[in-house]
């Protein structure tokens, strides 16, 4: 009878409402009521979710009391983000806009400005859904995840934490802190592409690429695809034939031809067929390609 | 909207297409001390909820609540409690069983012998009919001669499929309803008429009309979605009038997908045209997918014949039109009721034909096309009238111009990822569905204007403006008239107690029809103001003349070059006081004698991406013959909007059903429904909008309308300009980039 109970304006059962301000608080109230409770950041997935009862959490745990985590900086590792921070932040910033403008590129295509103001990259991320369009570019920067525990905090490259079943790596009474964007290449042209049917639109398909040019070949190089599968890929085996390569069209047709292999089709695909999965990611991969291609040209 | 005491409603609907309900147990709701209705506690009436028709052409099968619901999400029953959050709670402690029916999720299947029915029996008017081949109602009509057809030197024959689109309007339906001591009821809706509300409810509940108030409610728009009373209205009633207190029910945005949707249409289209350039004639067989109930399908089934043939010259023209039932959401009008799916169908096919005969598409329209002169089937074939004003050739020669027409690109050139096109495509709208001579369909509205004692108006009129400034231009009219700045008009929101009726905001009627009556009751009043004038000034108050005075912000009665003998609109009301003369008023109704097209065209260019299929927009020539424009602002904004609901209504929209369980594919999730947003569009600056220079002599000041007519060429204009680009032509809508793509790469192969 799921007509009579799913909408998105109701949310007719009772929760409680914790608004930690430490670490290990939130870490304690996630432990203590385990399945029960839901992280809230910026809302913008869990409560659609909430009101659609795909979730029925008793316990909703709001973490963004927790000021440190919503922050942008730059360490000795690399560039730092925290979970919090809302993605509008990152599309805006000046310095992910110079060290990562692929990042600054994704966030500016998700949903609209209301829902960047309130949705975070943390949540953009536990959320683990396959076509969320800041996995695929982090992705494709190497990030590397920070989970808070109380006995002490964990890392995780990206692609160990989304392991692609629907949810994230997380154990009972651990949450996401942020992740760190190890430096990439001076000289890294990075870009971001997407489609989906609207502006407003998750995507269809996503593709990042990020690769540098030594002596006018492929150096260093990153491409991954989204939406495509339980979460979004590596692709290795078109990365493994564009290294050491002069960025020719012909390499580019057969880099695209593997990446598009990557589309695993789903029962539960209603957007899209597999066949304009596929279409489409070659024709966004070879965007992608050719811009960072241009930019790492420029920079070189 | 909020009362003392008011509880809130939640609806109780059907998850199976179709079913009969063997039994509802409320009894743990009532435990949770909600207020629960069943089909048994509501007066067993079944109905028509739109009432735009007069009885004879109106076919009946709705109940408030069903005992046998016909589609997923069908009120079968309701609850009242505190809040939201515990009606909720309330309904889905309620238990029903149901005994599950065979259904169908469209037309041609729902045809086929054998077919479980939708309906066994409905009534036309007060009859009973027997339903057969869940064919709800048809209509055929012939005129000339076949041979026309037959023997011209080209005919095309197609098949084309248009999409099932929601309205997507800013609010949900909604509905406050509060019972009164006199055992009457207070109704605020999300309605186009408060007049047809007030019917229908007492109609179903008995209750003397005059007990009976329905309210205005300023609304974000409906596009043709509340021209019926929604179920919201009809089910809130009963709640209120069980648990005698207010009551607001409030339809969540799954619940309202689940409610209306337009017309999905399949047609056969046949046309003929001769090497001259001349069409020859057509034969259009039309099959309505209307869902579960008639919304007055019988009424559209002559509107596309009357917007088909009202289009271009057809010597000889057949048509048979059916409006099939099937187990979904039932289909009620949207913006262009039918036009902008027969225009998509039209405009495709005439490009096709000029490219058979070897002429240019445009030059084909100028040649084909029904002007100044020539008879007009405003709303079917029982609404006619004479065409007196037409601003058509100015369009498209104005706009052909403005976008180099006669130079787009050749779609056979064209290779390489990105491709561009032009397309052209025009229509029209009736302006309300006034005629000569009565007809099925009731047109009239009415408006009461007073002078107060400062010399300043009350207009009063049931007229609904949806967030067209509708009322504004009625007060414009109103202002012109008696010759005095708009601020000096005041709009009283009325009732269905303190107005006269006006039958509905719809078919584009708010200017010319509303207006009209607006400036029917103007006319009045100034007559009344000459006459106390004249006594005042000892003048003829027929010789006496009227100018606004900007130093005193007072409007002047004065006999022309007779010195002292002037008087203002102040001193008047007030002098008429004093004296015990009366107030200056009038009430009237009016009927328009006509039902002129408002014609517009559009020139698309487009660029398609072959890679994804995604289509791009890059300029967009709007022409528009609304004869005098009031607005002129707001009506180059239902341009605007008119041109973003068709380009959405091409490229994207669409509500399939899932045949396992009935359901609509998108589950009622909005996200799942994608509209364009500015940002899919063009830069304002590319979408130019210029007005013909018309007069329709009987309009208010030469005023036409404009809101359907700036949709319906869009969908055609698109598919032409994506058919320049690609040299493919689409038969089915949305033309999606999935679709897009399937297309190309059949080309290929
Ligand atoms: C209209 C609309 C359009 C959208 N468009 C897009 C789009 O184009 N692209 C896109 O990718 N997404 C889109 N989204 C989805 C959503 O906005 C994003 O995924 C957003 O980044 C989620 O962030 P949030 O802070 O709102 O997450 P929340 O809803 O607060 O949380 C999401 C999930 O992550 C968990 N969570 C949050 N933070 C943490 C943490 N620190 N540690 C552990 N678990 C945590 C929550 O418990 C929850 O399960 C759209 C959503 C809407 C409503």
């Amino acid at each position: 009878m799921s007509i009579n109970k799913v909408n998105t304006h109701i949310i007719p059962m009772e929760f409680q409402y914790h608004a930690p301000t430490t670490l290990a608080e939130a870490s304690a109230l996630l432990e203590k009521y385990g399945d029960e409770a839901k992280i809230l950041a910026g809302g913008t997935d869990l409560i659609p979710h909430m009101k659609q009862r795909k979730v029925e959490a008793t316990h909703v745990i709001n973490i963004k009391k927790i000021p440190e985590l919503a922050c942008i900086k730059e360490t000795s590792k690399g560039i730092e983000i925290g979970a919090n921070t809302k993605l509008r932040a990152i599309e805006l910033s000046p310095l992910i806009k110079e060290k990562t403008p692929l990042l600054s590129e994704a966030a500016a295509t998700v949903g609209s400005v209301q829902i960047r103001n309130l949705g975070t990259v943390g949540g953009n991320i536990c959320n683990a859904s396959p076509s969320a369009d800041m996995a695929t570019p982090l992705l494709a920067l190497d990030t590397v995840v920070n989970v808070y525990n109380r006995e002490g905090s964990k890392d995780y490259t990206l692609e160990e934490f989304l392991h692609g079943r629907g949810e994230v790596k997380l154990e009972p009474g651990e949450l996401l802190t942020g992740m760190t964007i190890p430096l990439q290449p001076k000289n890294a042209g990075m870009a971001f592409e997407k489609v989906g049917w609207t502006t407003f639109d998750i995507a269809t398909v996503n593709v990042a690429a990020v690769l540098t040019l030594k002596d006018g070949k492929i150096d260093h190089c990153r491409v991954t695809l989204g939406a495509c599968s339980p979460a979004p890929v590596r692709v290795y085996q078109a990365e493994s034939i564009l290294i050491g390569e002069e960025p020719t069209q012909e390499l580019f047709d057969e880099a695209v031809y593997l990446i598009a292999a990557c589309v695993e089709p789903r029962e539960s695909w209603r957007r899209a067929p597999p066949e304009y999965r596929r279409k489409a990611s070659q024709a966004l991969a070879i965007d992608a390609l050719t811009r960072s291609i241009e930019k790492a040209r420029r920079l070189a | 909207m909020a009362f003392p005491n008011m509880l809130y409603g939640r609806v109780l609907k059907s998850p199976h297409a179709h079913a009969r309900v063997r039994s509802i147990d409320v009894s743990k709701a009532e435990k949770m001390g909600a207020v629960t209705i069943t089909p048994d506690e509501i007066p067993d009436v079944t109905y028509c909820p739109r009432l735009v028709s007069v009885p004879e052409a109106t076919y009946k099968d709705w109940k408030v609540l069903a005992d046998k619901p016909h589609y997923v999400g069908e009120a079968i029953g309701a609850v009242a409690a505190e809040s939201e959050e515990e009606a909720q709670k309330a309904l889905e402690a309620i238990e029903v069983e149901y005994d599950v029916l065979g259904a169908s999720f469209d037309a041609f299947d729902a045809m086929k012998p054998g077919a479980e029915q939708v309906h066994d029996e409905i009534y036309l008017k007060d009859d009973l009919l027997k339903v057969e081949n869940n064919i709800g109602c048809q209509l055929s009509i012939t005129e000339g001669d076949p041979i026309a057809l037959e023997e011209a030197d080209v005919v095309i024959e197609r098949t084309y499929r248009t999409n099932r689109r929601y309205h997507n309007q800013l609010e949900t339906k909604s509905v406050v309803v509060r019972p009164e001591a006199d055992g009457g009821i207070s109704v605020w809706s999300t309605t186009q008429t408060i007049h047809n509300t007030r019917l229908l409810l007492h109609d179903i509940y008995g209750i003397p009309m005059g007990k009976i108030r329905v309210y205005k409610v300023a609304l974000g728009g409906s596009f043709g979605s509340s021209i019926h009373v929604n179920p919201v209205v009809t089910i809130a009633v009963a709640l209120a009038l069980k648990s005698r207190r207010p009551v607001k029910l409030s339809y969540t945005r799954e619940e309202d997908i689940r409610d209306h949707c337009a017309y999905q249409m399949i047609f056969k289209l046949k046309l003929g045209a001769n090497k001259n350039g001349m069409l020859a004639g057509g034969r259009l067989e039309a099959y309505l997918d209307i869902g579960a109930h008639q919304i007055q399908a019988y009424p559209l089934l002559g509107c596309i014949v009357g917007w088909w043939v009202s289009l271009y010259k057809l010597p000889y023209k057949d048509y048979v039109g059916k409006a099939v039932y099937t187990n979904k959401v039932p289909s009620c009008a949207f913006r262009g009721y039918g036009n902008p799916q027969i225009s998509w169908v039209v405009e495709t096919m005439m490009d096709e034909l000029a490219g058979k005969i070897d002429i240019d598409p445009l030059d084909f329209r100028l040649k084909n096309y029904i002007g100044e002169g020539d008879l007009f089937w405003g709303q079917g074939p029982s609404v006619k009238s004479i065409i007196q004003s037409c601003g058509v050739e100015e369009i498209l020669t104005k706009g052909a111009e403005m976008v180099d027409w006669y130079n787009r690109p050749n779609p056979e050139e064209q290779t390489g990822r990105y491709r561009r096109g032009w397309g052209v495509g025009r229509g029209y709208h009736t302006s309300s569905a006034g005629a000569p001579v009565p007809s099925s369909i009731v047109d009239f509205g009415g408006a009461i204007l007073k002078m107060n004692e400062d010399g300043t108006f009350d207009y009063i009129s049931a007229l609904m403006d949806h967030g067209c400034g509708t009322q504004e231009a009625h007060v414009k009219i109103i202002a012109e008239e008696l010759q005095v700045p708009v601020n000096k008009v005041n709009i009283i929101r009325g009732d269905t107690g303190t107005t006269v009726y006006d039958v509905c905001t719809h078919a584009s009627r708010g200017v010319y029809s509303g207006g009209g009556a607006a400036l029917k009751v103007a006319m009045k009043v100034q007559e009344q103001i000459r006459s106390f004038a004249g006594r005042i000034l000892d003048a003829y108050p027929h010789a006496v003349r009227i100018r606004y005075d900007e130093e005193t912000d007072q409007t002047i009665i004065f006999a022309e070059g007779i010195e002292g003998r002037e008087v203002s609109y102040r001193e008047i009301a007030e002098t008429a006081r004093h004296k015990n003369w009366g107030t200056v008023a009038s009430v009237e109704s009016y009927r328009q004698p006509s039902c002129p097209p408002h014609f517009t065209g559009y020139f698309v260019n487009v660029e398609v991406d072959t890679w994804t299929g995604k289509v791009k927009l890059l300029r967009v020539v709007a022409g528009a013959d609304i004869g005098t424009v009031i607005n002129p602002l707001l009506a180059a904004g239902q341009v605007h909007g008119g041109f973003a609901q068709g380009w959405s209504m091409t490229t994207l929209e669409d509500m399939p059903y899932d045949p396992i369980d009935g359901d609509l594919v998108n589950r009622g999730s909005i996200a799942n429904y994608k509209v364009p947003t500015t940002q899919d569009l063009l830069d304002v600056d590319d979408l130019t909008v210029f007005f013909a220079d018309t007069y329709e002599p009987t309009g208010p000041f030469g005023a036409k309308g404009i809101g359907e007519g700036a949709l319906n060429p869009v969908a055609g204009t698109v598919a032409n300009a994506i058919q320049n680009a690609l040299g493919v032509r689409f038969f089915q809508l949305p033309i999606t980039p999935i679709r897009i793509l399937e297309a190309l790469k059949e080309k290929e192969e």
